[in-house]
């Protein structure tokens, strides 16, 4: 198998040639996450895979299972599939606002009867796509500064302004977040986003002050005073800060962090892993696993950029833009720089729903690194 | 719309434009992480320590172990004040969501009243919140491991054992012992800054009185801690007992009481109030130190109610008073021995001469009475001692003078405390010519001087001081110093004899002690008929006193004087005896001071003989001795011979105790 092989249509399209294809440096990081994340859970159980450790490695095993099928999908089939997708989110984000299970306080899920389903889930991936189609079709002209933006604008703050209504400020602020770095790779222009910085900069107090949610606000007015209440709602924040702190730079070792094995750390296994990972592995732990981060962003970003088809690089750097995203808000958060919103870190964190959504993710970047050479000649795309 | 056509300028353009703003958003992206990675260094590596010694805190818990407190016991080791196990179940309130359903639920398994729920939950809502409540002590074994076994489910609920302080003898050592109870405000705040993390336990007690109060410190012990890993709920997780402080117990302190004489004393004492110390003639050991009526000490150990307190406090007869040390009263004729030593110091008198008793005397513009209407006769000094003559101590005391008689006084003792390690003790009051002038501004009269003589006037002393005077007169050689505390630890204290020598003559003591003895073997001595111990060749020698507290007018005296029977308890004289035994080989003193209690000789002296009895029977030597066959041959016991056989003396005489010598111009004490 050679270079060239993935030039030549036809030859391109066997599925030996697919799989050589994907970037399994890539692979080899996340799997190294995930594994980083299954060792903390099974270090916080009390040295056990009960509960936590082995569904987090059974879940992330389907995963890469499934993001190496995905990788195979061709990338004009992500194409068309782009706005039924995002189409799909958007009815299901309503059906869920009318109808959906109301738990911790929050309309967040769908009961489908055999799976409990959150559409915002869904959305993050609609949305990146959705956007990609769009643009792909836009003159560079056309998206630095045109009217033709008011539909982008509308993509991004249909879903956003729903999720936000659930409420699930974390959810909302990644989908703007990610909506909006689509629009900067695709080309807004830069003056446009520092103005639109700036109203959005000043617009943060009016906002936390009148739209919030009283839990919401008090998670944002303790992030900015977190001694004010130490064992109320700066409870969190400091308890992180103190595991994070004590572990020191080699850490207090291998299931022996105390902040995390005595539950003083909320959320231990879920927000607030990255924490039990800093209590027990120490600094040179922690910047270990940032770097594993960085290295998958730089492998997702270079991908990106090598892709033949606009759609495939936007998509791919915008699924690279939302996962950065969950690292940087997460990680922000444990650190006592960000208020508690909920948002994991990708594969560190126990939880289905935004492992699938990550890897999902990355089954896209995969295909777009596959599919590099893939043409897509029309708006529409075609199949063959 | 039509879909715009793409072309390959603008297809470089727009992969131009995205891989600059693709640069843009990884090299945003990497310093956002290397920013994450700055904070990240600045937490565990600038800031590590504050933060270990946070993670420190939370992890781990000191519990306090109370330390057992050390044991009272009393000169043959019986105890006194001990500890005994006490289940309890506590309540932290910090750890209780609802405090009502976690008293209902303890109330499934244990008594609470709704009286004490409502006093229980005023005083949860007043403690600090980490500061666990008593809900219940003193539980039953079965209550206790009932409440024991359902504490997983009761969050903020434990049951432990603890020690609760327990007095054997009840009330017999209430005053001398005191007693431990309920740490208060005050004793918090008089702990200073650094307060012992103790006096918050819920089981802790402090001393309040007597050797518990003053010795608290040396009986409470260092208290230990248990190194627990908790939780963020507080939940044990691990003990650390390679962490824990084990506590160190108090040390066992033993007094020179003996049980068995102090409880007979009590028990002599009965309904009256009073006290009485016995003391030891060679060591200056304190054999007996009581006061009565006595409370239960037990009873401030759990906590007394108000009304109970009330009910002590508010009684006449001051049961919470120790009036051994701190009841001071006129010694009345128990002195005149002093008086009668203060002479023949003078060297003014002679012992020999007499004078005439004709029942009273006129001195400065009104009649000074003897105790016996009629008077005496001749009288010289062992028999004015014998008789308790007041005419023969009026004239006398007049003649030498008061600071000659002061002198004597506080050289046995008088008008001053010792130091035998608890607090309380008065000091009386020894009266004289610097003292009035200091006092008053005033010169002594001489009509001051009789009053004085006869132990009255201004004069005041403890129970503790006529023992330890009798004691040093007994003695007849050192200034002994009375000992409460016989070791501490196992430490000995310093003894009591190991004291300076008493400036006066020995023979002049000798004439005073056998005067004494003539009081109670000689069959005409005021307390004869009282005083016989019944122990064979022991006898015990003696002086009776009748302190008046009130004032006879001259229309009564004239219509006879009123039994103490027919007055109110709080005018009826004191009755007062010191003794010393056996006679021949002084070994221990004893002073009794019953308070109203009527004539000394009536009163005061058959109780005496009853305390006397025991601590004699106590004595090995003394023991042997009574129970020996034959006397022992060269036995000086002068009186001894006359008693025996003689037909007990007419009535009239020995029941005599209402009269008393009249005051001068002194305050009635």
């Amino acid at each position: 198998m050679t270079a060239s092989a993935i030039t030549r249509p036809g030859e391109r399209d066997r599925l030996i040639v697919k799989l050589a294809q994907i970037d399994w440096t890539l692979m080899l990081v996340l799997c190294l996450i995930a594994a980083t994340g299954a060792a903390m859970l099974y270090s916080i159980s009390g040295l056990s895979w009960e509960p936590w450790a082995a569904k987090h490695l059974v879940r992330f095993g389907l995963c890469i299972g499934m993001m190496i099928v995905l990788a195979t999908v061709d990338v004009r089939l992500w194409f068309m599939s782009a706005y039924p997708v995002y189409g799909l989110g958007l009815v299901l984000l309503i059906a869920v606002e009318i109808m959906g299970d109301v738990s911790l306080g929050a309309q967040r899920w769908l009961d489908l009867g055999f799976v409990r389903l959150q559409p915002s889930e869904i959305m993050k991936i609609g949305l990146v796509l959705a956007l990609a189609r769009f643009y792909h079709g836009l003159s560079a002209e056309a998206a630095k500064f045109s009217w033709r933006l008011v539909v982008p604008v509308v993509l991004i703050a249909l879903p956003t302004l729903l999720v936000a209504h659930q409420p699930d400020l974390g959810t909302a602020v990644l989908l703007a977040s990610s909506g909006g770095a689509v629009m900067v790779l695709a080309g807004l222009s830069l003056r446009v986003v520092v103005a639109l910085a700036v109203t959005l900069a000043a617009s943060i107090p009016p906002f936390v002050m009148f739209v919030l949610h009283d839990y919401q606000r008090s998670r944002i007015l303790t992030f900015l005073n977190p001694e004010a209440d130490p064992s109320g709602s700066g409870y969190h924040i400091l308890q992180s800060k103190i595991a994070l702190g004590s572990g020191g730079l080699l850490g207090k070792g291998y299931g022996l962090g105390s902040q995390s094995q005595l539950n003083f750390l909320p959320e231990k296994h879920t927000d607030f892993i990255f924490a039990t990972l800093a209590e027990e592995f120490g600094f040179i732990g922690c910047i270990s696993v940032l770097l594993l981060f960085a290295a998958a962003i730089t492998i997702a970003l270079r991908i990106a950029s090598v892709s033949h088809s606009h759609f495939g690089r936007l998509g791919a750097a915008g699924v690279t833009a939302t996962f950065a995203l969950y690292v940087m808000i997460n990680g922000a958060m444990v650190m006592g720089l960000a208020p508690v919103v909920g948002v994991p870190m990708p594969l560190l964190s126990y939880g289905g729903t935004v492992m699938l959504t990550v890897m999902v993710g990355f089954g896209l970047v995969q295909s777009v690194r596959v599919h590099r050479y893939s043409e897509i000649t029309s708006g529409r795309g075609t199949l063959l | 719309m039509s879909e715009p056509s793409i072309f390959f300028s603008e297809v470089n353009e727009r992969q131009g434009v995205f891989n600059r703003r693709a640069f843009l958003m990884g090299g945003l992206a990497g310093g956002t992480i290397l920013a994450l990675g700055g904070r990240l260094a600045q937490l565990q590596l600038l800031e590590f320590d504050r933060y270990r010694l946070m993670s420190t805190e939370n992890q781990f818990n000191f519990r306090l172990i109370p330390p057992p407190r050390g044991r009272i016991m009393d000169r043959f080791g019986v105890e006194l004040a001990s500890n005994r196990p006490n289940f309890r179940v506590l309540v932290v309130r910090d750890e209780i969501n609802d405090i009502d359903a976690t008293l209902d639920a303890l109330s499934q398994l244990i008594p609470i009243t709704p009286e004490r729920r409502r006093q229980l939950l005023r005083e949860i809502s007043r403690s600090p919140k980490l500061v666990p409540v008593a809900v219940a002590e003193d539980l039953t074994w079965e209550e206790f491991s009932r409440v024991n076994v359902r504490t997983p489910e009761l969050p903020g609920v434990t049951a432990d054992m603890g020690e609760a302080r327990v007095y054997p003898h009840g009330g017999a050592f209430a005053h001398v012992v005191g007693y431990v109870a309920k740490v208060s405000d005050r004793d918090v705040a008089a702990a200073g800054l650094n307060p012992d993390p103790l006096l918050h336990h819920p089981g802790f007690r402090i001393g309040k009185q007597g050797v518990e109060k003053a010795l608290d410190t040396v009986l409470r012990g260092k208290s230990g801690a248990v190194k627990t890993e908790v939780d963020a709920l507080g939940r044990e997780v691990r003990k650390d007992p390679e962490g824990d402080i084990n506590p160190v117990a108090g040390k066992t302190v033993v007094l020179s009481l003996d049980a068995d004489v102090q409880s007979r004393a009590l028990e002599v004492l009965g309904e009256e109030s009073g006290a009485c110390v016995v003391m030891d003639i060679q060591s200056g050991d304190l054999i007996c130190m009581a006061s009565a009526p006595s409370f239960d000490a037990n009873q401030f150990v759990k906590g007394l109610s108000t009304a109970d307190y009330r009910a002590l406090s508010d009684y006449e007869r001051r049961p919470l008073l120790d009036k051994a040390l701190s009841g001071t009263y006129p010694p009345g004729s128990t002195f005149k021995p002093m008086t009668a030593l203060a002479v023949l110091d003078s060297g003014m008198v002679d012992p020999n001469e007499t004078i005439v008793c004709s029942g009273q005397m006129w001195f400065g513009n009104r009649f000074f009475h003897c105790w016996k209407r009629g008077g005496h006769g001749p009288q010289n000094m062992h028999e004015a001692i014998k008789n308790s003559c007041d005419i023969y101590f009026y004239q006398t005391a007049l003649k030498i003078g008061p600071d000659r008689i002061a002198r004597v006084a506080e050289a046995f003792g008088m008008g001053q405390t010792f130091d035998i390690g608890i607090s309380g003790q008065k000091a009386g009051l020894v009266p004289s010519t610097a003292w009035k002038r200091r006092q008053y501004k005033q010169p002594w009269y001489p009509g001051e001087s009789l009053s004085f003589g006869i132990g009255q006037g201004a004069l005041s002393a403890n129970a503790l001081q006529l023992a330890v005077m009798t004691a040093r007169l007994a003695n007849g050689r050192k200034a002994l110093n009375p000992r409460l505390i016989k070791s501490i630890g196992g430490v000995e204290t310093p003894s009591g004899a190991a004291a300076a020598d008493l400036p006066f003559k020995p023979e002049h003591m000798e004439m005073v002690r056998s005067a004494m003895a003539a009081v109670a073997n000689d069959t005409t001595g005021t307390a004869y008929r009282a005083s016989q111990l019944g122990l064979g060749p022991v006898l015990m020698a003696g002086k009776t006193g009748t302190a008046q507290v009130r004032v006879i007018s001259r229309a009564e005296r004239a219509s006879g004087v009123r039994t103490n029977e027919s007055l109110p308890w709080r005018l009826r004289d004191h009755a007062l005896f010191v003794a010393f035994a056996p006679y021949d080989a002084p070994r221990y003193a004893l002073s009794i001071i019953v308070q109203h209690g009527g004539g000394g000789a009536a009163v005061a002296a058959p109780m005496a003989r009853e305390i006397m009895r025991v601590v004699l029977l106590k004595d090995a030597a003394i023991r042997a001795r009574i129970e020996s066959p034959l006397p022992m041959p060269e036995a000086p016991v002068p009186a001894a011979g006359e008693v025996e056989g003689e037909a007990p003396p007419p009535p009239s005489e020995t029941i005599l105790p209402v009269a008393a010598p009249i005051l001068s111009g002194g305050p009635t004490p």
